[in-house]
């Protein structure tokens, strides 16, 4: 079966069931929502740090034909800036139906209080919004141009940044143990370029021409690449977990111990480690196995990875009470310390998931976004 | 026969009150060896600021310590700490939720965007999030000759008066949608009452006033040797205190 057909297929499935859950959503506010006034975000917010990764990797990806000219991702730079502007728009939709006032939204960009890293993370992405079009419009129209190595420079920059405020956001949060440790921003960047490799591998691997001289070597240095980015991942892991139950402060411990251990382990273990991390890397240390589409899918499971990955960043942090005997005290349905996503938190989720891959195969198919397209 | 401890405070209060909100300095003490466990003071609190399910302002934390015989139960009523340097407003996008002139951390409703960011902040989980659900979703509406959900609700519906304005639970307005917390009832101070959770302690466990006038029950509690504050090791100076 004709898997770009599959795929077309599958986005406007998804984007039906997401237009109904937003209408839903828009409905009912948070009353459908599982996350409650303790485990206060959810699926949502970690789908918008999922995108937003995907966004600023992608941008990253997009610099190595743009801006360093590597020659073995020679036209790859436009396909990727779309992948970016795309997952953008997946996040910010995402992180916008997560609001209590979604039309107060204005508020931070007309009276923002920039002490907050909320704010300078959404002027951030904004701005970064803006680049991704004016260096995609460059590199159409202008490839090659002095503008647009200016705009890459300017943009590979932002998106680093950007990358590292996601983990600032949560890492300056004294309160929660889990979250605040240094090395939370600086590992930010590491995934979003990871994102970004995985995200070019589905594009290539899955809807690549198997024509184009080129794909069987960047599929080959992308499966690479994703394999030493999953051992930096794993070596990041090792590090958060053993400084935390190390530490021994019993917040924390008990947010890994949580993560390791409790109700929904198997959603590190067998989805975080196994599915999205061990099995696309020994795939893609197989140059035989992992070509055309089995490289492809392989990104499909590293980009699924990632997306638990920022789950279980956010949630079990916000487990963990922040005093023990608050989860006896005045219980009730939004007065807990569990969570598990609502069926409305899903079809929202999905949907979005389908509106980027729609809006993804819509841009390939009308955009000159290959290599031979330069105008 | 000695004047019951509410009746000094209320004195004190309006003591407090004619003096310019710069010049007072709010506390709230509580005598963890006179609390009861009643709830009261959560119950009154849902009462006085209308609050929907998930959101509470003064939970009483119960813990169980010691092993049998010897076990006994402590109880920790836990309103918003009030802190002097509060992780809770630097971290609002939109400059929301800010340490009011007399003390007390305040959130404008109408600014807020429901972003929940500072209920992560708060060390001490004393922010909640109005879902804008009611304990009466769900119920039947009943006979005619039995109050049914409509009038069951009415009090559900009806306006709190939080930060001196009426608000009025209508569809998803303000303050659904908002980030909720204990404001030490300041709507109630600048009418010369004490917090609701003050008054209606049977214990006579809380006791609230003006740290800064010398002569108050407060000041002199404060500076007890049994006297101690929730997670001190963070800095966040809380303006409540707790005698063990």
């Amino acid at each position: 079966m004709n898997t770009k057909r599959s795929v077309y297929q599958l986005s406007i499935l998804l984007a039906v069931l997401g237009l109904v859950a937003l209408g839903v959503r828009f409905a009912t506010g948070h009353r459908l929502a599982a996350y409650g006034s303790y485990v206060v975000w959810g699926l949502w917010v970690a789908m918008y740090l999922f995108f937003a990764g995907v966004a600023a990797g992608s941008f990253m990806v997009a610099s190595l034909d743009l801006l360093f000219r590597v020659d073995t991702f020679k036209g790859t730079g436009r396909i990727a800036l779309w992948t970016a502007i795309t997952s953008l728009g997946g996040g910010l939709l995402s992180i916008w139906v997560d609001l209590g006032h979604l039309g107060r939204i204005w508020k931070v960009f007309l009276e923002p209080h920039f002490g907050s890293v909320m704010t300078q993370m959404v002027w951030g992405y904004s701005i970064f919004g803006v680049i991704l079009v004016t260096t995609l419009y460059l590199a159409i129209k202008k490839p090659g141009s002095p503008q647009l190595r200016v705009a890459m420079i300017v943009g590979l920059a932002v998106s680093i940044f950007i990358s590292g405020a996601v983990g600032a956001l949560l890492g300056v949060e004294a309160s929660r143990p889990f979250w605040h440790v240094g090395l939370l921003p600086v590992q930010f960047p590491f995934f979003s370029a990871t994102s970004g490799v995985a995200a070019l591998l589905v594009v290539i691997g899955l809807l690549g021409s198997p024509d184009d001289p080129r794909r069987a070597s960047q599929i080959r240095v992308l499966g690479i690449a994703t394999d030493v980015f999953a051992g930096v991942k794993l070596y990041f892991l090792w590090a958060f977990f053993s400084q935390s139950l190390y530490g021994n402060v019993p917040e924390n411990v008990a947010a890994v111990e949580l993560l390791l251990f409790g109700t929904y382990w198997w959603v590190f273990w067998i989805l975080q480690i196994l599915v999205g991390t061990l099995i696309p890397v020994a795939v893609l240390a197989m140059p035989r196995a992992a070509s055309g589409k089995t490289a492809g899918w392989m990104g499909v499971l590293v980009l699924l990875g990632l997306a638990v990955a920022r789950v279980n960043f956010v949630l079990p942090a916000l487990a963990v009470p922040e005093l023990a005997a608050l989860t006896r005290a005045f219980s009730g349905p939004r007065l807990q310390f569990t969570y598990f996503p609502s069926l409305l938190e899903w079809g929202v989720t999905l949907g979005i998931t389908g509106f980027v891959m729609l809006a993804f195969l819509i841009g390939k198919d009308r955009l000159p976004l290959r290599g031979e397209e330069v105008a | 026969m000695d004047k019951d401890i509410i009746i000094s405070m209320q004195e004190e209060l309006a003591r407090a009150i004619k003096r310019p909100a710069k010049e007072r300095r709010w506390l709230m003490v509580i005598d963890q060896r006179k609390c009861v466990g009643c709830y009261a003071c959560t119950i009154s609190c849902v009462a006085e600021n209308k609050l929907p399910p998930g959101v509470v302002y003064r939970p009483v934390l119960e813990d169980e310590v010691g092993t049998y015989p010897r076990v006994s139960r402590k109880f920790l009523p836990r309103p918003c700490m009030q802190c002097d340097r509060p992780p809770c407003t630097n971290v609002c996008p939109v400059g929301a939720t800010e340490k009011g002139a007399e003390g007390v951390v305040t959130i404008d409703y109408k600014q807020c965007i429901g972003c929940r960011y500072c209920v992560t902040a708060c060390p001490y989980g004393a922010r909640t999030f109005d879902f804008g659900e009611a304990y009466t979703d769900g119920t039947p509406e009943g006979l005619p000759a039995m109050v049914g959900q409509a009038r069951a609700g009415a009090m559900e519906r009806s306006a709190s008066f939080e930060y001196g304005r009426s608000w009025p639970r209508k569809g998803d307005d303000s303050p659904v949608g908002n980030v909720r917390k204990c404001h030490f009832c300041l709507h109630r101070l600048a009418q010369g009452m004490l917090p609701a959770c003050v008054s209606t302690c049977i214990g006579r466990a809380t006791y609230f006033g003006d740290a800064n006038d010398a002569g108050s029950t407060v000041a002199r509690l404060e500076g007890s040797p049994n006297a101690t504050r929730l997670k001190e090791d963070l800095g966040t100076e809380p303006r409540v205190i707790y005698l063990v």
